[in-house]
């Protein structure tokens, strides 16, 4: 195989060989050079151009072939002549291959010397163009590199700019050879006999150790560029057929789940947190263009896969077009959709529910960890309440109801001796009436038996309510000096005290720990003990320092350091440093 | 290379006078002009004959037509002109009295 070129000489259109039109072009070029002295040269060059269109059009019919090859050209060549058999017979004032060669040696190009290149044939252009031999170029390249890495720089700048010698032509022009007829076989003949030899090639070029290494970063390189576009092929293709694979699955389990929540199985899932702010009337629209949203993209991207893993088209191209559509139709209904139900968070509504609770000196806070069950619910699970031996408890860390639907416990010091309880529904919504609507259909129970409140953990939503970021809060009050006993996990709902500061051992083991309210707030029984505790010890030690002050008092470093000790001691208990410690 | 020079000299002379010696028997292109010459085995390739033929043409010694190939460009086919038929007459002349000399020096005069 070989690219063929298109010509025009003598108003006849030829296809050729690119290696016989360079051979004609150097042929052309030196029959011009030969007349270019002659008073008639435009006249005669035409008319052996015309001549070897018509000869190669001969030569094309004879052989029946469309494309003219080197062995055209050179029967061609045989029969006009040489430039060198032309002499003799016209008189030229200037010796003509004189001329020739002249004209010719003078265009020294440089190029990238491709066959005797190390890395990018760089160094051996430069060498041909001044010269020298290719391996004092290479040694200061590789200095210049050591010396700082400019030589990088610049190799590189060089790899850009310079061309590749290509063509015949150009390897000659790069070397210097007169690109005349005579060069042009000699380069020719050069190569053949190199490519007949073979590996011989490699001898020719080197013979010194850099040469080798040069072959061998050249086939190195070439083995590396064979193996990305081999291999690295497989691995794309590997790589799309996993996507086939994943996004097959994908688009096989958003088809259930579509399914699945379109209610075919389990409407439960609709009481779930993101499933549950959309309301009844819309769920199936918006269902349905979120699973277009996300199936499309899956789709296509699988189509692409598969066209790319086994270079078919999976899909005739005049679908994807309403694919598109259908796709942009989606985004834009689950957009609407979104935008519409983010409105309706709006607007913020709270109901507030005061209750006085009988005044105790003790109230114990539980959590009601059993499950409300309504008759249909002891029907469902088959419940018999005179079954004693049966008893449900409700994980509520793993059940259906997640934040959102936890309740929230504050405990305040109450400006009064009375306590109550206030109950807080809040909630979101488009208007404040449908807030406040929103906020009425919280459905939440607390029990009181004498000092006990036990608090239902989660409230709930009456049906036909959707979630608007409902919350509960449960503000407790108390006087001071109330204690509160919360029993097992509570303290996980009271909101405003880190009970993790409260070390109550005693407390731990029995389940419970022991609060007061103070006139600072909320305080854990067990902490005030350690901290009345320490203040003894505090004072005890005072106490003890005032004495030994008295004492040795000619031993000025003994008395230093038993100032500086009351001092972080009256520090500590909070009494000011006394005037007159500054006379003493 | 003496030799040779001399007999690049005596063909060149001989050259013109042959080439307006086939031209003069009728209209004829230049390739068939070299078939002719070849056969005679005076000249070998066909890139001499161009600039020849366009000297012996401006200097009114030949004219051409153009006419039609059926292979490729239209070819130039060459006539001689009066001036050109005078001068190869005047040739033909030369042409005489050289074989003549030469036939002279080779053999002796036959008196």
């Amino acid at each position: 195989m070989e690219k063929t070129i298109i010509i025009n000489i003598g108003n006849t259109i030829i296809h050729i060989e690119e290696s016989a039109y360079e051979l004609l072009k150097v042929y052309l070029n030196e029959v011009k050079q030969h007349f270019i002295n002659h008073a008639d040269d435009l006249e005669i060059v035409t008319d052996i151009e015309n001549r070897i269109a018509e000869l190669l059009t001969e030569q094309l019919e004879a052989q029946k072939k469309q494309v003219v090859d080197v062995n055209d050209v050179n029967l061609v060549i045989a029969q006009m002549g040489r430039v060198q058999d032309f002499d003799g017979v016209e008189e030229n004032e200037e010796e003509p291959v004189l001329n020739t060669n002249y004209q010719f040696q003078a265009d020294k190009k440089l190029y990238r010397d491709m066959d005797e290149r190390v890395i990018a044939g760089v160094c051996a252009g430069i060498a041909h163009y001044i010269n020298t031999e290719a391996k004092w170029i290479r040694l200061a390249a590789l200095l210049s590199v050591f010396l700082g890495g400019a030589g990088f720089l610049v190799y590189a700048i060089l790899w850009i700019i310079m061309p590749k010698a290509k063509s015949r032509i150009e390897r000659m022009e790069m070397k210097g050879e007169p690109a005349n007829l005579q060069g042009f076989q000699k380069n020719l003949d050069e190569e053949l006999l190199a490519v007949k030899q073979g590996l011989a090639i490699a001898g020719k070029h080197t013979g010194s150790i850099f040469g080798q290494i040069g072959i061998f970063i050249g086939e190195f390189f070439e083995w590396l560029g064979r193996f990305i576009s081999g291999t690295g092929k497989v691995v794309f293709k590997v790589i799309a057929g996993l996507i086939v694979l994943f996004g097959v699955l994908f688009m096989l389990s958003l088809i259930v789940g579509f399914a699945a929540f379109q209610g075919f199985w389990d409407s439960s899932v609709y009481e779930y947190f993101p499933f549950s702010i959309i309301d009844e009337g819309n769920r199936g629209v918006i269902l349905f263009s979120a699973f277009i949203v996300f199936f499309i993209p899956v789709l296509a991207l699988v189509l692409f896969s598969i066209r790319f893993a086994f270079n078919k088209q999976a899909i005739n191209k005049t679908l994807s077009f309403p694919l598109l559509i259908i796709w942009l139709a989606g985004v834009a209904t689950a957009g609407y959709h979104a935008a519409k139900i983010s409105s309706e968070f709006k607007q913020h509504a709270e109901l507030t529910q005061s209750n006085d609770l009988k005044s105790y000196k003790t109230y114990i806070i539980d959590i009601d960890r059993s499950k409300y069950f309504s008759k249909e619910d002891s029907l469902k699970y088959n419940i018999n309440p005179d079954n004693r031996r049966q008893i449900v408890t409700d994980d509520f860390d793993n059940g259906p109801f997640v934040a959102p639907y936890n309740i929230r416990i504050n405990v305040e010091k109450s400006e009064n001796t009375a306590s109550r309880l206030i109950q807080k529904y809040e909630s979101q919504g488009k208007t404040f009436q449908r807030a406040l609507q929103n906020a009425q259909n919280i459905d939440y129970n607390y029990h009181l038996k004498d000092s006990t409140i036990l608090f239902n953990p989660r409230f709930q939503l009456r049906k036909g309510t959707i979630w608007r970021n409902q919350e509960v809060w449960l503000n407790l009050e108390v006087p001071v000096g109330t204690r509160l006993i919360f029993k097992e996990d509570a303290y996980r709902y009271i909101n405003n005290w880190g009970t993790w500061d409260c070390s109550d051992k005693e407390g731990d083991e029995n389940g419970y720990s022991t609060w007061i309210m103070t006139e600072e707030g909320l305080k854990c029984i067990a902490q005030l003990k350690e901290e009345a505790l320490n203040k003894k010890k505090l004072q005890l030690e005072l106490r003890e320092l005032e004495l030994s002050k008295k004492m040795r008092t000619t031993d000025s470093t003994f008395q230093d350091s038993v100032l500086s000790r009351m001092k972080e001691v009256k520090e500590e208990l909070g009494i000011k440093p006394e005037e007159n410690t500054d006379n003493q | 290379m003496i030799a040779e020079n001399t007999q690049i000299q005596m063909r060149k002379g001989i050259l013109e006078y042959c080439v307006l010696s086939i031209i003069s028997r009728g209209e004829i292109y230049a390739s068939d002009i070299i078939a002719e010459l070849r056969s005679a085995k005076l000249l070998v390739v066909e890139g001499t004959l161009y600039p020849l033929l366009t000297r012996l043409k401006n200097n009114g010694l030949l004219s051409y037509n153009w006419v039609e190939s059926t292979s490729g460009p239209p070819r130039k086919y060459y006539t001689l002109t009066e001036v050109g038929k005078d001068i190869l007459s005047q040739l033909d002349q030369t042409w005489q009295e050289l074989a003549y000399a030469v036939g002279v020096s080779q053999e002796g005069a036959k008196s």
